[in-house]
């Protein structure tokens, strides 16, 4: 870039080059118009007190609380933290099986991620909500099982993939190093291979955890008590009770106030990751 | 078990194939204890895969491999159980940059050899001092030059007590500016007595402190002898040609 613009002055002023920077000039003034002419129209067009009125009512925002920070938000988390730490149990015997020089174990391991990942989490909680007390006769108990146990399946495939990354990220020397000292593979893997794979997928491993809080949503359509609502349950219950979306909009707010720290928190790991490194 | 005719390392017709590629074609070597034997040939003769063989980081297609009285091919041999008795130096360092230059030295001490952590850091020091590095035992590698972290290797290999030390291209990843601080440890090493197997391009080492040279091509021994003749008076034309190549370099 620095070349071109030295060199730029010894050569006559190409035409061509100077009518392609004022054509972007066009293109940009064209596009700030646009945008304006839009922002006017929607201003102009939409109707605030009614989107007010319907979306945002302040009384229903106020009715909100505490429940949905007591309750719902609480339910998210709890929902978030058994799901997450079942999945990250499962996707760690999962990631370990992928790489196991016994085949059975590592065929077993990826027809299992390839499965769960090929399907909906929908489908996947309905199953195991539904499909598994008729088909099996196995009824996991409680709400908080039920979701829990398969939010933690579901998670189970990636996280036991973005694992087997980390795993792989690993230099060979560091296992080949821990075995030279006489170190079995299994005290190689969790004293010296493991510790520096977490390391790695913190990041991605951030990511799952938003992906994994968000999902928790889908718990709604399983048949939930009110001790046991989560946010989006909460949000379609006050949707329905009041005939008016404010509820589902401050449950919105209330997801962001969640994940939009996490993501951050993620950017940064990765952030300081990559300068480390 | 130390009776004085038993070699520290002997290869019975060692073969080692990858896929179609036939990289040892039968090797046959004793190392005596004490013995320093250095490794030289060009790149692709098999000499990294013949001492990764003699602690089974390669599992032989062929042959057998004793450490003094054990048989390390042998299907019932406690692997682990040898490969703590058997040093390994690698060309890229291998620290384990997630723990401090102690922690490098102690974990396997007390994972494998089951020492106190007390006793494990003792030794820890006495061998970082070995090699002059004992003010740098809270550091992470990473803030160490390649050759201080070479040696940080070396000592952490001696800390389980070897009784071989391999050494693959132990300098070949160095600035040149820092293979004399490393090539200095092991000199002292073999002056202790230590046996030592060691892959090398420095050919003043070899000349220098091997009591054996071996010159490797094609996945066989083609010459061995004292350093002296090996590099003064070489039998073999392909060996002749080798050393004028590297010499005259």
């Amino acid at each position: 870039m620095t070349a071109a613009r030295v060199d730029t002055p010894q050569e006559p002023p190409p035409g061509g080059r100077r009518f392609r920077v004022s054509g972007d000039q066009a293109v940009r003034w064209t596009l700030y118009g646009g945008t304006l002419v839009l922002v006017v129209a929607v201003a102009f067009l939409v109707d605030w007190e009614r989107l007010q009125s319907q979306m945002f009512r302040w009384d229903l925002v106020q009715a909100q609380f505490p429940g949905i920070v007591t309750q719902a938000a609480r339910n998210t988390l709890i929902f978030t933290a058994f799901g997450f730490t079942g999945g990250l149990a499962l996707g760690l015997v999962v990631a370990l099986m992928r790489l196991s020089s016994v085949a059975p174990y590592r065929w077993a391991a990826t027809v299992y991620v390839d499965v769960i990942r090929g399907l909906p989490a929908l489908l996947l909680l309905i199953f195991i909500a539904f499909g598994l007390p008729i088909a099996l006769g196995v009824r996991i108990p409680g709400t908080y099982g039920r979701g829990s146990v398969a939010l933690a399946i579901v998670s189970s495939a990636y996280i036991a993939e973005v694992i087997r990354a980390g795993i792989e990220a690993v230099p060979k020397g560091q296992m080949e190093a821990a075995r030279s000292l006489g170190m079995s593979r299994g005290q190689a893997m969790r004293r010296i291979v493991l510790p520096q794979a977490f390391r790695i997928i913190i990041p991605p491993m951030t990511n799952e955890l938003v992906l994994l809080l968000k999902d928790t949503a889908l718990i709604s359509v399983i048949g939930v008590t009110d001790a046991t609502k989560e946010l989006t349950r909460f949000g379609r219950d006050g949707v329905v009770a009041n005939a008016n979306a404010t509820p589902l909009v401050v449950a919105g707010l209330v997801y962001l106030a969640l994940t939009i720290p996490m993501t951050r928190l993620a950017a940064y790991l990765e952030r300081r990751a990559g300068a480390s490194r | 078990m130390t009776a004085p005719t038993l070699p520290a390392v002997r290869l019975v017709d060692l073969h080692k194939s990858f896929g179609s590629l036939e990289v040892l074609r039968g090797i046959d070597l004793d190392v005596q204890r004490g013995e320093v034997v250095c490794v030289i040939g060009p790149s692709g003769s098999g000499k990294s895969t013949l001492l990764r063989c003699m602690n089974l980081l390669e599992v032989p297609t062929r042959g057998r491999v004793f450490l003094g009285d054990i048989e390390v091919t042998a299907p019932d041999c406690d692997l682990d159980h040898v490969r703590a008795q058997v040093g390994m130096v690698f060309q890229q360092f291998n620290l384990f940059p997630h723990l401090d230059v102690e922690r490098n030295l102690t974990v396997a001490q007390q994972v494998v050899l089951g020492r106190s952590s007390r006793e494990a850091v003792e030794v820890a020091l006495a061998m970082l001092e070995r090699v002059g590095l004992e003010d740098k035992r809270h550091e992470y590698p990473s803030r160490l030059s390649g050759g201080q972290q070479q040696r940080v290797a070396i000592a952490r290999a001696l800390a389980m007590g070897p009784q071989v030390m391999l050494f693959d291209e132990a300098t070949s990843a160095l600035d040149p500016e820092l293979v004399g601080e490393v090539l200095g440890v092991m000199r002292e090493l073999a002056r202790e007595g230590m046996t030592m197997i060691v892959v090398t391009h420095e050919m003043h080492f070899a000349r220098d402190v091997a009591d054996r040279v071996i010159f490797m091509d094609g996945g066989v021994i083609v010459e061995q002898g004292p350093p002296a003749d090996v590099f003064g008076a070489p039998r073999e034309d392909r060996t002749q040609r080798f050393l004028e190549r590297v010499l005259t370099r």
